[in-house]
């Protein structure tokens, strides 16, 4: 996973902005939107994992875990017991990725209605047209890991305006375990471009 | 005349009044014994079939093992009504897994869903002696054997109920198998093929059968291999 982080201002710190987050050690997500409700349904995500290792000593399946996401984000408008329920849906697209026991690498794309669909490389938010072009071109089914640290990046660097740096832009991976890549792993992908 | 009234009620001497005491447990103890042996590829399963409350024999057709699916399931000992009760909730959970994760449940788990279960009844327990047996990821024989109130362990064989204290030594002495938990590692898998694994299950309920009044009438065996689930019966004396 690779995103962007638009610094639009130059006395902003880059590293405060969180676009990719680790859900459980074999799944990140990627945001796009109102990356605010995105940290409701992480922290959703998180409850729901560590619950599913309590009951079962198991990763919880990637399919299961996107589930309960969306099951989430159909909950606006209820009215809850006690206490207000959400008065608006979620304004956010999540790309989940993740590592199943059975299965090994998935990627989900969940939107703001609640859909969620299965992917082998898919590309959200503004340059999304764009990127997903590319990725459509580009992708293969049997790349290697640093095949696709490239293809990733040079995808994000090609709908990107600014220069692609080690500090506008995160890589992370699942690959079997949650990794968000450090500023001079970053640097080194840029290298390979 | 105050001096003349008594000064202490008058109790009965000890022992003169029958004292009595009513008593009644929640639990009864059903008997029965259920023992699991791990192999490379296989796990053979074994419950006896008699069900009896002190000298009465209740039925002697009561099947204690519960399959979930080719890979994973569990046999229990002890209290019947408890037994059934564990064995609904179990199944109900499984049924659930399905329907949220779209395929069956593993045997490490129900291992630890069944453990779970048990403790959430830590302060009024299910009377049962549990094992839970099947093939774990790799196609390995998997036995985890509990306490009644869930702790567990994985093992390379197991045996539950009233005849735990007459087969567990033979299967000590026959299999050896160190805990998965010893370091260094050792082999904890039984080593036997799979035909001498159930013959040497069958022989220690036949002594079993002898000694323990609570063993006895059918033995149900189970045998999971990679290709499914096989069974056979063993008949035991029925006195």
């Amino acid at each position: 996973m690779a995103v962007e982080k638009r610094v639009t201002s130059p006395l902003l710190e880059p590293s405060s902005i969180e676009k990719v987050a680790e859900v459980d050690d074999h799944v990140g997500v990627a945001m796009s939107g109102l990356t605010a409700d995105a940290r409701t349904l992480i922290d959703h995500g998180r409850v729901e994992s560590q619950q599913h290792r309590f009951t079962y000593n198991e990763p919880m399946p990637l399919e299961s875990l996107t589930q309960s996401l969306c099951d989430l984000a159909l909950r606006f408008g209820e009215d809850e017991e006690g206490e207000a329920g959400m008065s608006r849906p979620f304004g956010v697209a999540l790309l989940v990725a993740g590592w199943d026991a059975e299965g090994g690498p998935v990627l989900f794309h969940t939107d703001p209605s609640g859909t969620y669909v299965k992917y082998e490389a898919k590309a959200i938010g503004s340059g999304s047209e764009g990127a997903q072009t590319a990725l459509q071109e580009s992708y293969r089914k049997d790349m290697t890991l640093k095949e696709a640290e490239v293809l990733a990046l040079s995808t994000l660097k090609q709908v990107m305006e600014e220069k692609v740096t080690a500090t506008n832009v995160d890589i992370a991976r699942v690959a079997p375990k949650w990794h968000l890549y450090t500023p001079e792993e970053v640097e080194e992908v840029i290298a390979r471009l | 005349m105050a001096a003349s009234l008594p000064m202490r009620a008058t109790v009965p001497a000890a022992g003169s009044g029958v004292k009595q005491h009513a008593s009644w447990s929640p639990y009864d103890d059903n008997g029965g014994t259920v023992v699991a042996v791990a192999g490379d590829d296989y796990c053979v399963v074994a419950a006896s079939t008699r069900m009896s409350t002190g000298y009465s024999i209740l039925t002697r057709n009561k099947s204690k093992i519960l399959t979930f699916n080719p890979k994973c399931l569990i046999a229990s000992a002890g209290m019947q009504a408890d037994m059934e009760t564990l064995h609904k909730v179990l199944h109900s959970r499984h049924v659930t897994y399905q329907f949220n994760h779209r395929r069956p449940m593993g045997c490490q788990a129900m291992a630890q869903l069944l453990s779970n279960t048990l403790y959430h009844k830590r302060f009024f327990p299910y009377y049962t002696f549990n094992l839970c047996a099947g093939l774990d990821e790799q196609g390995r024989g998997a036995v985890y054997t509990y306490d009644a109130i869930g702790s567990y362990e994985r093992v390379g064989y197991g045996c539950q109920g009233s005849g735990k204290e007459l087969i567990q030594p033979v299967l000590d002495n026959q299999l050896k198998a160190a805990s998965p938990l010893v370091l260094p590692a050792q082999q904890w898998l039984s080593s036997l093929p799979l035909e001498q694994a159930v013959d040497l299950v069958k022989g220690a309920f036949v002594s079993a059968g002898e000694r323990d009044i609570y063993t006895g009438d059918d033995v149900e065996i189970l045998i999971l291999t990679k290709d499914g689930i096989r069974t056979d019966k063993l008949e035991l004396k029925r006195d």
